[in-house]
C-alpha cells in the first residue's frame, strides 16, 4: 500500500521537473533553438577564413568543379576515386604544337576531350581533389568562392543534369589539331 | 499459462518501422501479447563492403568504413586505421594522435546522443529526442568545421589526418563541452529519472552477464551488464593511456544489473568520461606539428594478416586484414559490434510483451548498416 503511494508521488514529481525543464525551454527561446525556415532562412556554413593558405584548402563537400583549361589530363584524379565517377578521355597531340600553359605554367601535352564527373555516384569523400599536381578540381565554394561560388541548393529536376562535362573541345579542334581523323583515345 | 494461451501468430515488425532503427525487420512470434521468439531478418542494407574492398585500394577503402557504422564514422575510421598502420608499422605523429581521440571522443558523444534519443523516442518520449538532437548538432558543426563533412567524414587517413585542425577549433570545443555538461544533468531531470521511463525499461530485458559474454556482446551493451570491460582500458591503443577516465558499469540502480535502463544509464555516464577526455585531450595536445608527416606516398604493407580491435560506441570493432603485398587488400574482415548485440535480442526478449521487445531493442542501440555491412 505504501508502495502504491509512493510510486504515484514519484510519478507526480519526475513528471513535475520533467515539465519543469521544458517550460524553461518554453521561456528561453535561443538562437539555433527553433526551426530555421528554409526557404527564407538558411543553415549558415561554418566560417572558411581560418587560418590555411587559401589557395590549398580544401575543405569542404560540394559540387565537384574543374578548371579544365588548367588540366593536363594526367588521370591522377579518376585513380584516386572509389567508386570511379570521373570519367577522363584525352587525345595525344603532335609533338612541336602547343596547346598552351596551364596556370602553373606546365606545358600541356594532352587535349582532354572528355572530363565527365557523375555526381550522381559521387559519394563526397574529396579523395580526387588531394592528389591533382594542377590543384584544379575542387569543391566549389569556401574558399574557392571567388573561382567559383557554391552551388546551395545543388539540386535539378532531372537526374541526367548532374553528370557534369568539362571538356570544352569539340571535335574539329581536336582534329586540327592532330592531324588526323581517326582520333587514338586514351583514359578510363 | 497453460490454461490461457492462445494460438501464435506471427508479428513482423518491419523492415519499415520507425522502431527497428534502419531496414530490419523481426519475424516475432505471440502468443496473446507475450512474445515467444524473435527471428531478426537481416540483409536489406547488404553492401559487399568486405568483397568490395578487395577491389579498391587501402585509401580508398576508408570511405566504405564511414559507411558501415554511419552514426560513428569517425571511431570506425579510427579502427580501420590503426590496422593498416599496424600491419604497415608505422608511427603517427603526436598530434595526430590527440586530434584523432578529440574526434572519436566527440562522435562517441553524438552516437550515444542519438541512441539515448532514439531509445527515448520508442518508448514515448519525443521531446528529449529534440534536445539531444540539437546538441549532437553542434558536434556535427564543430565536425564540418574541420572537414567538411556532417556524417561521413573520411577524415582519418592511414598515417595521419587529411587536414590539420582549423584556427578556433580548440576554443569552439571548449565553448561546447561548457555547455554540454549542464545538459546531462538536463537529460537526467527530463528522461533517465522520468518515473514513467524508469517503468518501461527498468527490469526489462535482463542481460545477465555470462550469457552477454557467451555471445560476444561487448561495449556499453557488455558494461549494463555489470562487467567492466573496455579496450581503452583494458587494451590501451592509440594514447588512451594517457588520460584519466573511469569506465561505468551498470549497477541496477532502479532494477536488476543488466536490464534496459542500466545499458542506457551506462551511455549516459559514458558521455561524461568522453567530455573529461576530451579536456584532457584538449590540454595535452601540442599546438604545431604536421598532420601529414607519416602519411606514406603509397600504401603497400607488407605480406600479412592482421587483426586489430578498437572500441566504438558500440563496441569492439575488429578488422582483420590479409594482405598479400599488393595495394590492395586480399581480404578484409570486419567484426561488427552491433551484430551481436543484435544476435543476443532473441534470448532476452523472449516473454516479453510486444511493446518491450522495441524497448529492449532501442536499448541495444544496433546500426543496421554495421550489421549488413
Ligand atoms: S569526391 Fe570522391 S567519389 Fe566524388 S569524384 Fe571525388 S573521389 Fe570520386
Ligand atoms: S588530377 Fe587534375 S590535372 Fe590530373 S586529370 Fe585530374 S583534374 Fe586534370
Amino acid at each position: 500500500m505504501k508502495r502504491y503511494f509512493y510510486n504515484i508521488w514519484e510519478t507526480i514529481t519526475t513528471l513535475m521537473i520533467g515539465l519543469g525543464v521544458t517550460f524553461g525551454h518554453l521561456l528561453r527561446i535561443r538562437k539555433g533553438n527553433v526551426t530555421l525556415q528554409y526557404p527564407e532562412e538558411r543553415w549558415p556554413q561554418p566560417q572558411r577564413e581560418i587560418g590555411f593558405n587559401l589557395d590549398r584548402y580544401n575543405v569542404i563537400r560540394s559540387r565537384l568543379h574543374v578548371d579544365i583549361d588548367d588540366c593536363i589530363g594526367c588521370l591522377q584524379c579518376s585513380r584516386a576515386c572509389p567508386v570511379d565517377c570521373i570519367k577522363i578521355e584525352f587525345v595525344k597531340v603532335d609533338k612541336g604544337l602547343d596547346i598552351g600553359t596551364t596556370s602553373n605554367d606546365t606545358k600541356k601535352r594532352l587535349l582532354v576531350t572528355r572530363f565527365d564527373i557523375d555526381m550522381t555516384e559521387c559519394c563526397f569523400c574529396n579523395l580526387c581533389t588531394y592528389p591533382c599536381p594542377e590543384d584544379c578540381i575542387y569543391m566549389t565554394g569556401g574558399p574557392n568562392s571567388r573561382k567559383h561560388p557554391i552551388d546551395y541548393e545543388y539540386s535539378t529536376y532531372d537526374r541526367s543534369d548532374l553528370i557534369f562535362r568539362f571538356s570544352n573541345v569539340d571535335p574539329d579542334q581536336v582534329a586540327r589539331l592532330t592531324g588526323q581523323n581517326e582520333l587514338k583515345v586514351g583514359g578510363k | 499459462m497453460g490454461v490461457n494461451k492462445t494460438e501464435e501468430m506471427v508479428l513482423n515488425i518491419g523492415p519499415q518501422h520507425p522502431s527497428t532503427h534502419g531496414v530490419l525487420r523481426l519475424k516475432v512470434q505471440t502468443d496473446g501479447e507475450i512474445v515467444t521468439s524473435v527471428t531478426p531478418v537481416i540483409g536489406y542494407l547488404h553492401r559487399c563492403f568486405e568483397k568490395h574492398c578487395e577491389n579498391i585500394t587501402y585509401q580508398q577503402v576508408i570511405p566504405f568504413v564511414d559507411r558501415c557504422d554511419y552514426i560513428a564514422s569517425m571511431n570506425n575510421d579510427f579502427g580501420y586505421v590503426l590496422a593498416v598502420e599496424k600491419l604497415l608499422g608505422i608511427e603517427v605523429p603526436e598530434k595526430v594522435e590527440y586530434i584523432r581521440v578529440i574526434m572519436a571522443e566527440m562522435n562517441r558523444i553524438a552516437s550515444h546522443l542519438l541512441a539515448l534519443g532514439t531509445f527515448g523516442l520508442d518508448v514515448g518520449a519525443f521531446t528529449p529526442f529534440l534536445y539531444m538532437f540539437r546538441d549532437r548538432e553542434r558536434i556535427l558543426d564543430l565536425f564540418e568545421l574541420t572537414c567538411g563533412a556532417r556524417l561521413l567524414y573520411n577524415y582519418m587517413w592511414v598515417g595521419g589526418l587529411s587536414h590539420d585542425i582549423p584556427v578556433g577549433f580548440v576554443e569552439k570545443t571548449y565553448e561546447f563541452l561548457d555547455y554540454f555538461e549542464p545538459q546531462i544533468d538536463e537529460y537526467n531531470n527530463i528522461l533517465t529519472f522520468n518515473k514513467i521511463f524508469i517503468e518501461r525499461t527498468a527490469d526489462v530485458g535482463i542481460l545477465p552477464v555470462d550469457v552477454a559474454i557467451n555471445f560476444g556482446v561487448t561495449g556499453p551493451n557488455l558494461r549494463g551488464s555489470g562487467l567492466r570491460w573496455d579496450l581503452r582500458k583494458d587494451e590501451t591503443y592509440s594514447i588512451y593511456d594517457r588520460f584519466d577516465f573511469n569506465v561505468p558499469v551498470g549497477q541496477g540502480i532502479k532494477g536488476s544489473v543488466g536490464d534496459s535502463w542500466d545499458r542506457y544509464w551506462v551511455r549516459v555516464e559514458e558521455m561524461r568520461e568522453c567530455v573529461k577526455i576530451i579536456r584532457q585531450a584538449l590540454d595535452m595536445m601540442p599546438r604545431d606539428g604536421d598532420v601529414k608527416a607519416a602519411v606514406p606516398k603509397r600504401i603497400r604493407p607488407p605480406q600479412g594478416a592482421i587483426y586489430s580491435r578498437s572500441e566504438t560506441p558500440r563496441g569492439e570493432l575488429g578488422f582483420y586484414i590479409l594482405s598479400d603485398g599488393k595495394p590492395k587488400p586480399f581480404r578484409l574482415k570486419m567484426r561488427s559490434p552491433a551484430f551481436t548485440a543484435l544476435s543476443v535480442l532473441s534470448e532476452i526478449s523472449q516473454g516479453w510483451m510486444i511493446s518491450d521487445v522495441l524497448a529492449i531493442l532501442g536499448s541495444l542501440d544496433i546500426v543496421l548498416g554495421e550489421i549488413d555491412r
